[in-house]
């Protein structure tokens, strides 16, 4: 097929691709010139691990974001599964079966978000927010509040081994990556995702099931909170109820970061997965440069902000 | 003795149109005028003009004999003009008294504090000769809508508002309540406040006003007294324009494809009926409020009816607008923006939408195959320019609408619902509009159109139904298609 003339709307998102892509590379110009080991193979594998987690998450957030919503929830329900399935494990449940245990238990809050949403009827930002509390209650009362330990060497074998010198969490991402780059841009889902956050009102009257689409993006988030919490608890070996602790909000800051409209509609899985990387590689490398946690959470506030901004400036000109 | 309000020879053009042509409008004190007109014959425009929020392109204003400038409401309240609109525009949490001095509040101590009990004293002062049962402390949403309405006179009494303009001020009152806002013009009529009363029902107009005048196509056909004037005469002079020009062609078969049967929802639709056949198509006529837009609603299945079934081909249709989709049913809605296109996307997934699955394979998009069919439905229904990458939300009104009837086209959809296809599309894209409804109608498909514009009724339509207030009040077949015959219908007669 012959390259078609690119449309205003193609050129739009590439072009916001690119912006953000440039962004990183700016950074990592920046970082590399102040620190010897910045550029070098192990650590920017380590960067692609740091950022593996938030990413994962973030992948699920964009959905949802696209769609219209918000999910504040995808923390809490991370520990959630992350309790249950150490628990099975530990209980010797077979190492395949509890991972699916684990990962239904973030689809099955998923569900609960939408359900609630849908035909409860409420708002996704108050329906995540009392899901923050509620998931992270019903994770601390399992646990009495201490953390499990003890999970067997063969699941751990899973998240610390690596292919061709890949971390295998990094690789994992990379595939969920895939899957929902194709799920939104080639799938029927993806495009309902895109309508009923464009325009639910037209979209329903277009035939498009809002209901489904709506369920579909908090389970697929539910389920992305839980295999961040996998890889987690396989990295420590322990399952804390109090992990991911403020995941909603790098998260969000990474699908922002990469594009995605906070009034539904828009959004990027490439500009999201970059995203997390530009939080990963800032603060990897403010720690190798000694920079103080405290200025780190300032570098990352104005890095968000100087996105935003100059996403604003840029978008207003393309029209 | 100077009038009250003097227009005169007031144009206004919205970029190629000329929505009012030299109209002149004159006022006397104490008087109820009534403004009259089908709709966009002006009336609004001519409203905002009053008002300052629509600027004329040329005329002058006189109050009280004095030229007078109005830029913005501000103005218009200094000179003493205020205006009831259809919304009402208060703050629902805010009580009666805080509403009558909203941008105004009474202060003591030096200007700093809001002396709520003065405020409290005087919007009771203002109310007793209006409706002294209404409390002054109660927040206005508790109010019903006729008190809110009262409330809106006493903050315009309490401005010393000379002209109160008043925009179809009983499209949602009860007979009662009608009696009591009659008794309120009077009183504001003998304090020698000025009324204009803007409104469709004949009969409310004889009650009220002395004086009327008349505007079609923006312009001032006549100014007459009241009730000295038959109502028969006001309504041709309201709509008696020379008939459309282009003729009407029916490819109607006998062939019945939709029946409605008792369909109601509330007060908006009310127990109708009605049958649809293979390649005709059906006018619904009638005032805005009348239940046409519910209707179109109810049949798409984007709002569910009370009661009443509708059948495609014999067969009875689930509810919910997938269901009506599949049953091959397409809404074609009034409000493009909201409720048509999904703006950011591409002209090819807007077309697609409904038909997502009929363009995949094994979950997946074929979006060669989409472009391909996307292409070729807007070339036949023209769309300009012909680019179906391009977000929707870049083309004009006129090509959205082209692309919303392509979408049907795509989910081949038999039976198309078209609520006012031409609201906000230009004169030229309208007759492609029209053209593309006839071809419809001649490749067998059954179409039903709300509309308006009268012209545009009898221009396509085999066949009209009238509505009124809820109910279908009438159904004109050939040769009774006619504007005076739709209005005779369409008003609530006297």
């Amino acid at each position: 097929m012959s390259e078609p003339t690119p449309s205003p709307l193609l050129s739009r998102i590439r072009f916001r691709e690119a912006g953000t892509l440039l962004g990183l590379i700016l950074i990592g110009v920046v970082f590399a010139s102040q620190s010897p080991t910045f550029l070098t193979t192990p650590n920017l594998i380590n960067i692609l691990q740091q950022s593996s987690i938030n990413a994962c998450i973030a992948l699920g957030m964009t959905l949802v974001i696209i769609s219209g919503g918000i999910d504040l929830s995808v923390g809490p329900v991370a520990a959630l599964s992350a309790v249950l399935g150490a628990a099975m494990l530990v209980a010797g449940v077979p190492v395949p079966l509890a991972i699916l245990g684990a990962l239904a238990v973030g689809v099955a809050c998923g569900f609960v978000n939408g359900a609630l949403i849908t035909w409860g009827g409420l708002q996704p930002f108050i329906v995540t927010l009392g899901g923050l509390s509620l998931y992270r209650a019903l994770a601390l009362i399992y646990t009495g509040g201490t953390p499990i330990f003890g999970l067997p060497d063969e699941f751990r074998a899973l998240t610390n081994g690596t292919v061709l010198g890949i971390p295998n969490p990094v690789i994992a991402v990379g595939v969920l990556a895939a899957l929902a780059w194709v799920v939104l841009n080639k799938t029927p889902l993806g495009e309902y995702f895109m309508a009923v956050g464009g325009n639910p009102e037209a979209a329903r009257i277009a035939g498009v099931p809002v209901t489904l689409t709506k369920f579909a993006a908090y389970m697929i988030s539910g389920f992305m909170a839980a295999v961040a919490a996998m890889i987690l608890i396989g990295r420590l070996g322990a399952a804390e109820p109090t992990l991911g602790t403020l995941w909603e909000l790098d998260a969000i800051a990474a699908a922002a970061i990469g594009g995605a409209s906070l009034m539904g509609g828009r959004g990027s899985i490439i500009g999201t997965l970059i995203g997390a990387i530009i939080l990963g590689t800032l603060r990897n490398g403010l720690t190798l440069m000694n920079v103080q946690a405290f200025y780190q959470l300032l570098a990352t506030g104005i890095i968000i902000i100087v996105a935003m901004l100059i996403d604003k400036a840029t978008s207003s000109k393309q029209g | 003795m100077n009038p009250r309000l003097s227009l005169v020879g007031i144009d206004k053009t919205y970029g190629s149109t000329q929505v009012l042509h030299g109209v002149s409008l004159t006022v006397q004190p104490g008087e109820v005028h009534g403004l009259l007109g089908e709709n966009g014959a002006g009336k609004s425009t001519l409203l905002n003009v009053l008002f300052g929020i629509t600027r004329p392109d040329s005329g002058s204003i006189a109050i009280d004999g004095g030229s007078v400038t109005i830029n913005g409401p501000r103005d218009a309240n200094a000179a003493g003009i205020a205006m009831i609109h259809q919304e009402l525009q208060q703050v629902p949490e805010l009580t009666v008294a805080q509403n009558i001095y909203l941008g105004a509040a009474l202060r003591r101590v030096g200007g700093i504090l809001v002396d709520r009990r003065a405020q409290e004293t005087e919007a009771r002062r203002l109310l007793a000769p209006l409706d002294p049962g209404i409390d002054v402390t109660a927040p206005v949403r508790t109010l019903r809508v006729a008190q809110r309405q009262i409330v809106e006179i006493a903050k315009a009494l309490r401005a010393n508002a000379r002209i109160i303009a008043m925009d179809e001020p009983t499209s949602s009152l009860t007979p009662n309540e009608f009696e009591r806002l009659v008794e309120v013009v009077a009183k504001l009529s003998a304090q020698g406040v000025s009324v204009i009363y803007v409104s469709h029902k004949m009969d409310e107009v004889f009650r009220l006003c002395t004086q009327a005048t008349i505007l079609r196509d923006g312009r001032l056909v006549a100014q007459v007294p009241i009730p000295a004037t038959p109502v028969r005469q006001v309504i041709e002079l309201m709509v008696g324009r020379e008939l459309a020009t282009a003729r009407h062609t029916g490819f109607a078969t006998s062939r019945e494809v939709l029946k409605v049967a008792g369909l109601s929802r509330g007060k908006a639709v009310r127990d109708a009926s009605f049958t649809l056949h293979a390649g005709e198509v059906l006018g619904i006529a009638g005032l805005v409020g009348a239940g046409r837009t519910e209707l179109l609603r109810l049949i798409a299945g984007v709002d569910r009816a009370d009661r009443g079934s509708v059948e495609v081909d014999g067969q009875a249709a689930a509810p919910g607008p997938r269901a009506r989709i599949k049953a091959g049913l397409g809404l074609v809605p009034e409000e493009r923006k909201r409720d048509g296109i999904i703006r950011h996307r591409p002209i090819t997934t807007n077309v697609g939408l409904p038909a997502m699955r009929k363009f995949s394979k094994l979950g997946l998009i074929r979006n060669r195959a989409l472009k391909t069919r996307a292409e070729e439905l807007m070339a036949e229904v023209g769309l300009r320019p012909l680019d179906v990458t391009r977000s929707i939300g870049s083309f004009s009104g006129g090509n959205q609408q082209k692309a919303i009837i392509g979408r049907w086209l795509a989910a081949d959809t038999r039976i198309f619902l078209f609520d006012e296809p031409t609201r906000g599309i230009d004169v030229g894209a309208k007759a492609e509009i029209y053209d593309l409804i006839e071809r419809l109608a001649r490749e067998g498909r059954a179409v039903i159109v709300v509309s308006s514009e009268m012209p545009e009724v009898i221009r396509v339509s085999d066949r009209v139904l009238v509505m009124r207030e809820g109910w279908i009040s009438a159904t004109l077949g050939p040769g009774e298609i006619t504007e005076a015959n739709i209005a005779r219908h369409a008003i609530p007669a006297s």
